[in-house]
């Protein structure tokens, strides 16, 4: 999984493309980090480029959605497909992340 | 011969004539003769008519009753299809679970609500499965902090016994004004060498903790690893088929309360089958009726046929009526009621009881032998 990230304002856009599994733990933490650092409020993660999800990748978004929580900024998903916006509805992940087309 | 009658006659011409002042009429022995035997074929077809009448009315009694056993054989089976279905019904729309029927939706939704537990769990899991990864990699950091620290403390204590060496060396120079000194470098050194023993002691645990601390990582990062995405969606095949199955029942019960009403219509159908066999009671009734008439036609044609015998010479006998016979065989095309017409009235002739040519012709013109004639 790789990433590129879009500042505005108040609004931050970061573009995931590929495949986010448990082996991009480390990249995937240091994006939070980045997440957390950047002056927009709302944080969207594009997953329109995403192809794969696994169940590690599930929990590190949840992750990011508290680590966000805990620094009053709000984190929204964004554009997901394929099995990506299976897993997401399987899993119910839109009652605690919002979830937009 | 005379005749008796009410009022006169208009004689056939050649054949009788009339006198008037002794009431009677002159009627020829050809005539008579013929007459005779008319009333006698007459009377023994009455006969055989109210005999076939009788045999007619019981065929079609027997026929009847048959048939209405097997119509109410019939309405009690299709009574118990349509039991058979409700039942059926009852039950299609559940399953039995631990001696309890649990209805099809009801237990639709109970799967789904178990499988949504499942994943639910799995992302739980995922999550502070990640949290653990995220912590171990933190402390594994840390770790490596503390090798490296107890590293620094073997360093200052390397240099604190080098200065303790040094000063002893320094005091030995001093002679007795260093003695007290001495003491005090010997004592640095012994410090030295127990902090040099602490820190190799702390070394050995921290390798032990460092040691665990990666083997808990290594497993956790292969659970972790393990990805349980497939079985999350397999939640969607799983509605799917729950969906399905749900179709399936109501379609299944639809269908079976069709039938059931189809079974009852049948039964209620073939109860009135039943009743409509009574048509037989009544028709029995008029042959009766017919019959009786018959039997009174036939009683006075034979009182007519003595009275007449008594009053004709005997050289005039009855003349058999062979033209009106061919006639009336003709008309029966069923053999074996052919067969009785012919028995009656040729074979009991006595003109013609021992010609059994007419017999022959009676079967020759029959096609057919069966039980079932054409008609």
């Amino acid at each position: 999984m790789d990433y590129g990230i879009e500042q505005r304002d108040r609004d931050d856009t970061i573009r995931l493309r590929g495949r986010l599994t448990f082996n991009d733990h480390a990249k995937l933490r240091a994006l939070i980090g980045e997440m957390k650092q950047a002056k927009g409020q709302r944080q969207t993660l594009d997953l329109s480029s995403l192809e794969f999800v696994d169940s590690a990748g599930i929990g590190m978004l949840l992750i990011a959605r508290e680590e966000m929580t805990a620094v009053n900024k709000t984190l929204v998903l964004r554009g997901a497909v394929g099995q990506v916006k299976r897993v997401l509805t399987v899993a119910q992940i839109g009652k605690l992340i919002p979830i937009e087309d | 011969m005379s005749f008796d009658g009410a009022a006169p006659r208009t004689p056939a011409a050649g054949t009788a004539s009339v006198d008037a002042t002794a009431n009677t009429v002159a009627v020829s022995h050809d005539l008579l003769s013929t007459w005779m035997g008319f009333a006698d074929v007459q009377r023994r077809t009455l006969g055989v008519v109210q005999s076939e009448l009788m045999r007619t009315s019981q065929h079609v009694e027997d026929a009847t009753l048959d048939l209405s056993t097997r119509f109410r054989i019939l309405a009690e089976k299709a009574l118990e299809q349509s039991q058979r279905v409700a039942d059926i019904i009852a039950i299609a729309g559940s399953v039995r679970i631990d001696d309890e029927r649990v209805p099809m939706d009801q237990l639709v939704v109970g799967m789904q609500d178990m499988i949504s537990d499942m994943v639910s769990n799995i992302v739980t899991l995922s999550r502070h499965a990640m949290s653990m990864v995220y912590l171990l990699d933190d402390v594994q950091k840390d770790v490596v902090e503390l090798e490296k620290s107890i590293g620094d403390i073997d360093g200052i204590n390397r240099q604190t016994n080098f200065l303790a060496l040094n000063a002893t060396i320094e005091a030995s120079r001093a002679g007795e004004a260093g003695r007290t000194f001495a003491v005090v470098a010997q004592e640095v050194r012994h410090l030295s060498s127990s902090t040099a023993a602490l820190a190799e002691r702390m070394r050995s645990k921290v390798t032990a903790v460092v040691k665990g601390v990666r083997h808990g990582h290594e497993i956790l990062r292969e659970i972790a690893n393990t990805d349980m995405s497939p079985q999350m969606l397999a939640k969607e095949r799983v509605d799917k088929t729950m969906v399905s199955l749900v179709e399936q029942t109501n379609h299944f019960q639809s269908v079976l309360e069709t039938a059931a009403t189809v079974s009852a219509e049948m039964s209620s159908t073939i109860g009135r089958v039943i009743t409509g066999m009574q048509f037989q009671d009544l028709t029995k009734q008029r042959i009766e009726a017919i019959n009786d008439s018959l039997a009174v036609l036939c009683v006075g044609l034979s009182d007519l046929e003595t009275q007449i015998r008594d009053q004709v010479p005997p050289d005039v006998g009855a003349r058999e009526p062979q033209e009106w016979l061919n006639t009336l065989l003709s008309r029966f095309t069923l053999s074996e009621m052919r067969g009785r017409f012919v028995r009656k009235l040729l074979l009991e002739g006595t003109a013609l009881d021992e010609n059994g040519v007419l017999d022959v012709d009676a079967s020759h013109s029959d096609s057919a032998g069966g039980d079932i004639e054409l008609f």
